[in-house]
C-alpha cells in the first residue's frame, strides 16, 4: 500500500482516483465542518465532527501520508471522540448552550469577522499556492525506507527532543485529570459493608431495585413512568434527568391481550 | 526488511547534556514529585514537596550558572543555548523561586491558597468542609516545576516544533494552576477554563503559522528560515500569514493587545501566588520566544512585521493605560498594568539592535520582581473572606499598617516609573534603545500612556495615605516567613536595581548576542 500512495502522488498533479475521491469527500468535509457549529445538540456536533475527522484522515492518505491519515482515524476519530460522545451520554445530552448574548451583537459580529479572515486567510493562500509544484514528497517517503520508518526516523534524530519533552505533557495532563476529576475520600467518609446493608433495610427505605419505566406495558419511550398495580405512576422508575411524560388517554388505558 | 535498513542508519543526534541540564533537571524534579504524590504519607508530602523544588530550581539555576557563555546548538538544532536564553533561563529560575515561596505560605490561611480538592463541586456541603480543614493540594509543585521547565525550553528552542511544544509544556500546568483556588472557586473555575479556551485557540493560530512558515522555507529551524527569508522561490504571502499567526500566538501568551482580553479576568480568578507567577515568569518566557522568533527567525523580515507590532506596542500601551483607569479591583488593575508593561517591553524589542534586546532583557528582570512583590502584599490585605481586593476596602490602609502600605506605594511608583525605581531604569533602557533605532514614534507613545497610568496608581496611593480607615478597611495579615522572604526579595530588587542598575545592565549587555 505504501508503495502505491507513493506511485499516486509522485506525479505531482491531481489527477484521476486521487481528484475524484477529493472533489467527493471535500464538500462533505466541509458541510460537515460547518453543520458541527451549527448543530444545537451536542451529539449532533460531535457526530458531524467524525465525519468531517474521517474525511480528513482520507485526504492524508491520498496526499502520500499514511501514517497520518490512520493515526487521525484510529486515535481522533475512533478513540478521543468515542470518549466524547460517552462522555456526552454520561453528562447528558440535555445540556444545551444558552443563547443569551451576554454581549450584544456578539455572534453577529463573530460571525462578520471570521468569514473576513477565512476568505483573507483563503485568497493569500490560493495566490501562494495557486500553481505551486510539490517536491520532494517521493523521496521524503523513500529515503528511510516508506513513509513510516521516514517519520520514525525524524522522531528519533531531528525532533528528539521535543518528542521526549512532549512525555511531561503526557503527565501533566494526567496529573490535571486526577486533579480536577478525581476525589479522594477520607477513610471516616467509607462506608463499609454493614452500613450498607443497615441503611438498606432501615425504615422508609424500599429495599428491592426500583421498578423499571414504563416502556413495555405502555409505549417505547424511557420517559413513560411505569404503572403500579394501584393504578398510580412510579416516579422511581424514571431517571431524574428525564422529563416525565404524559400519557395520552389511549396509553393510559388498561390494555387487553385479546386485541393484539 | 526496510525498517532494518533504517534501523542501521539511525543515530541519535549530538546531545551536549551540560547544555540542556536546566531543562532536564526541572522535568526530572517534576516526575519526582508526580511519584512523591503517588507514594509519601499525605502529612509529609508537603514539606517534602517543597524543599524538592526549591533544591530542583537551585540546581536548575547551578546549571544554568556553571554554562554561562556557552553559545552553541545542540539536540539536532532543536534548542540554542546562548546568552539571552541562558539569561532568560536564568531569570526564569529565579523569579520561578521568589514565586515558590508566596505559592507556599500556609500561615496566613489554613492550608494555604490552593484548594485541597479541585474535583469537589464549588460550593457544595463537601467544599465548605474542605475550605475550613483541608491542606491544600501539593500536586501544585511538580505543575509548577513542569511550568517552568517549558518556559526555559521555550525560552531557548531553537524551531517552531520545539517551541510549540514548549509553549504547551508550559501553559497546560497553568490552565490546571488557575482552577485550583481556595476561595471564590467559581471565579477560579471560570478564569482556568476562560484561559484554557482562549490558550487552545492561539494555539491553534501558532500551529497554522509554523504549518504557512514551513511551506515558504521549507524548514522550522530558525536558521532555515533565516536563510529562505532571502532566497525562498515561495510566494511571500505564506511567509507574511505565517508570521502573523505564528505572532498571534506569542503575543497571545505575552498578553499584547489586542490578544490580552483573557488577562483579567484570569489574574483576577487564579490564586494570588499563581498570578504573580504567571505575570512574572510567563511573561518573561513568552517575550523570550518573541524575541528569539523577531531576532532570529524573521530578522530579514523586520521592515514587513514592524510597523505592525509598533502599531501592536502602541495599542497595548493605550488600552493598558486606559482601562486601569476604570478599575475598581487590585487584582485587574495589576492586570491592565502588566498589559501596559507588555506594550513597553514590546517598544523595547522592536528598537532589533542588541541595545533593544538588552533592555527588553533588563525590563523583564525588574518588572518580574517589582510584580511579584505586588501580588504578594495582595495576598497579605485580607479579612475573614480571603483577599480583600476591591479598591474601597484599601482605603486608609496606610493608617492601619503603614508599611506595608509604604511598601506598595513604592511598587506601584516602580510601576509608574519613577526614579531611583527599577522601573525608571528599564523604562529609560527601553526608550533610549527605541530612539537609537528611529523608532521615536513608539517612545511617543509610551510616554504619554506612562502619564495616563500613572494616574490609577496614584489613586490607589492617595486612596490608601489620604482616607481615613473605614469600618470595612481589612487589616493586614502579617506575613509567614516565605511571603515575608518574597516581598522582601522583590521590593529590594525593585530599588536595588534602581538605584545600582549596572550590574545587571552589564549582565544584560554581556548576553545580548542570540546564535544562529
Amino acid at each position: 500500500m505504501n508503495g502505491l500512495v507513493t506511485l499516486a502522488a509522485a506525479a505531482g498533479e491531481v489527477k484521476g482516483g486521487e481528484a475524484a475521491t477529493f472533489y467527493l469527500l471535500a464538500p462533505i468535509a466541509v458541510i460537515c465542518a460547518i453543520g458541527m457549529v451549527w448543530a444545537r445538540n451536542a451529539v449532533h456536533s460531535a457526530l458531524f465532527l467524525v465525519v468531517t475527522m474521517l474525511c480528513l484522515g482520507v485526504f492524508y492518505v491520498l496526499q502520500a501520508g499514511p501514517f497520518i491519515g490512520m493515526v487521525q482515524i484510529i486515535v481522533y476519530t475512533g478513540a478521543i471522540m468515542m470518549l466524547f460522545l460517552f462522555v456526552l451520554m454520561l453528562v447528558g445530552r440535555d445540556a444545551s448552550d444558552s443563547l443569551i448574548e451576554t454581549l450584544r451583537g456578539q455572534r453577529m459580529t463573530a460571525v462578520l469577522l471570521g468569514l473576513g479572515f477565512a476568505g483573507l486567510v483563503a485568497t493569500g493562500l490560493y495566490r501562494a499556492l495557486g500553481n505551486l509544484d510539490s517536491v520532494g514528497l517521493t523521496q521524503a517517503n523513500s529515503v528511510h525506507g516508506g513513509n513510516v520508518p521516514g517519520i520514525a526516523a525524524l522522531l528519533f534524530t531531528k525532533y528528539v527532543f521535543a518528542f521526549e519533552v512532549t512525555s511531561a505533557l503526557l503527565i501533566t495532563a494526567a496529573v490535571g485529570a486526577m486533579i480536577l476529576a478525581h476525589i479522594e475520600k477520607r477513610p471516616d467518609q467509607k462506608i463499609a459493608q454493614p452500613e450498607r446493608m443497615r441503611a438498606r433495610f432501615a425504615p422508609d427505605n424500599y429495599p428491592g431495585p426500583k421498578p423499571g419505566p414504563g416502556v413495555f406495558a405502555n409505549s417505547t419511550s424511557v420517559a413513560t413512568p411505569a404503572v403500579l398495580p394501584d393504578g398510580t405512576q412510579s416516579e422511581r422508575s424514571m431517571s431524574k434527568i428525564l422529563p416525565q411524560r404524559e400519557l395520552t388517554a389511549a396509553e393510559a388505558a388498561p390494555k387487553g391481550t385479546e386485541h393484539q | 526488511m526496510t525498517t532494518d535498513i533504517a534501523a542501521e542508519t539511525l543515530k541519535l543526534p549530538s546531545l551536549d547534556y551540560a547544555a540542556l541540564a536546566p531543562m532536564l533537571i526541572l522535568f526530572g524534579v517534576g516526575c519526582v514529585g508526580v511519584l512523591v504524590e503517588a507514594i509519601a504519607p499525605k502529612k509529609a508530602r508537603f514539606p517534602v514537596q517543597l524543599v524538592l523544588a526549591v533544591l530542583g530550581i537551585a540546581a536548575s539555576l547551578t546549571a544554568i550558572v556553571l554554562a554561562a557563555g556557552t553559545e552553541k546548538v545542540t539536540a539536532a538544532g532543536a534548542v540554542a543555548v546562548d546568552g539571552p536564553g541562558l539569561f532568560l533561563q536564568g531569570s526564569i529560575a529565579v523569579l520561578g523561586l521568589v514565586a515558590l515561596l508566596l505559592i507556599s505560605e500556609r500561615s496566613l490561611e489554613r492550608g494555604g491558597a490552593f484548594v485541597a480538592q479541585a474535583a469537589v463541586t464549588a460550593n457544595s456541603e463537601a467544599d465548605r468542609d474542605q475550605a475550613t480543614r483541608g491542606s491544600g493540594a501539593t500536586e501544585v509543585y511538580p505543575l509548577i516545576i513542569f511550568s517552568l521547565g517549558g518556559m526555559m525550553l521555550f525560552a531557548a528552542a531553537n524551531d517552531l516544533l520545539t517551541m510549540f511544544v514548549a509553549l504547551e509544556v508550559f501553559s497546560l500546568p497553568l490552565y490546571l494552576l488557575c482552577a485550583m483556588a481556595r476561595r471564590r472557586r467559581l471565579l477560579s473555575q471560570e478564569a482556568a477554563l476562560k484561559y484554557f479556551l482562549l490558550g487552545a485557540f492561539a494555539s491553534a493560530f501558532f500551529l497554522f503559522g509554523i504549518a504557512l512558515v514551513y511551506g515558504y522555507a521549507g524548514r522550522v529551524d530558525f536558521a532555515g528560515i533565516h536563510a529562505a527569508v532571502l532566497d525562498s522561490p515561495n510566494d511571500i504571502a505564506l511567509l507574511y500569514i505565517g508570521l502573523a499567526m505564528v505572532a498571534i500566538g506569542l503575543l497571545f501568551k505575552a498578553a499584547l493587545a489586542p490578544f490580552h482580553v483573557w488577562t483579567p479576568d484570569v489574574y483576577q480568578g487564579a490564586p494570588t501566588p499563581v498570578t504573580a507567577l504567571m505575570a512574572a515568569c510567563t511573561k518573561v518566557a513568552a517575550f523570550g520566544g518573541l524575541l528569539r522568533v523577531l531576532y532570529v527567525a524573521f530578522e530579514r523580515s523586520q521592515w514587513d512585521y514592524r510597523p505592525v507590532l509598533g502599531a501592536i506596542a502602541v495599542l497595548t500601551m493605550l488600552v493598558g493605560a486606559v482601562l486601569a483607569v476604570t478599575q475598581t479591583d487590585i487584582k485587574r488593575l495589576l492586570a491592565y498594568s502588566s498589559i501596559a508593561n507588555a506594550g513597553y517591553v514590546l517598544v523595547g524589542v522592536l528598537a532589533i539592535s542588541k541595545a533593544g534586546l538588552a533592555s527588553s532583557l533588563f525590563y523583564l528582570v525588574a518588572y518580574g520582581f517589582s510584580v511579584l512583590a505586588a501580588f504578594g502584599i495582595v495576598t497579605l490585605v485580607r479579612d475573614a473572606d480571603g483577599e480583600a481586593t476591591h479598591l474601597s476596602r484599601w482605603a486608609g490602609l496606610g493608617r492601619r499598617s503603614p508599611l506595608y502600605a509604604t511598601l506598595f506605594t513604592f511598587l506601584l511608583l516602580a510601576f509608574a516609573g519613577i526614579p531611583l525605581t527599577s522601573g525608571f531604569t528599564a523604562k529609560f533602557g527601553v526608550f533610549a534603545a527605541a530612539i537609537e533605532a528611529d523608532q521615536t514614534w513608539l517612545v511617543i507613545a509610551g510616554v504619554i500612556t506612562s502619564a495616563i497610568i500613572a494616574f490609577p496608581y496614584l489613586r490607589v496611593v492617595v486612596m490608601m495615605w489620604l482616607s481615613e480607615p473605614g469600618e470595612s478597611t481589612p487589616a493586614v495579615s502579617l506575613p509567614g516567613a516565605l511571603t515575608a522572604a518574597a516581598v522582601t526579595i522583590g521590593a529590594a530588587a525593585t530599588l536595588l536595581l534602581g538605584i545600582v542598575p549596572q550590574p545587571l545592565l552589564d549582565m544584560t549587555e554581556n548576553a545580548a548576542h542570540f546564535v544562529r
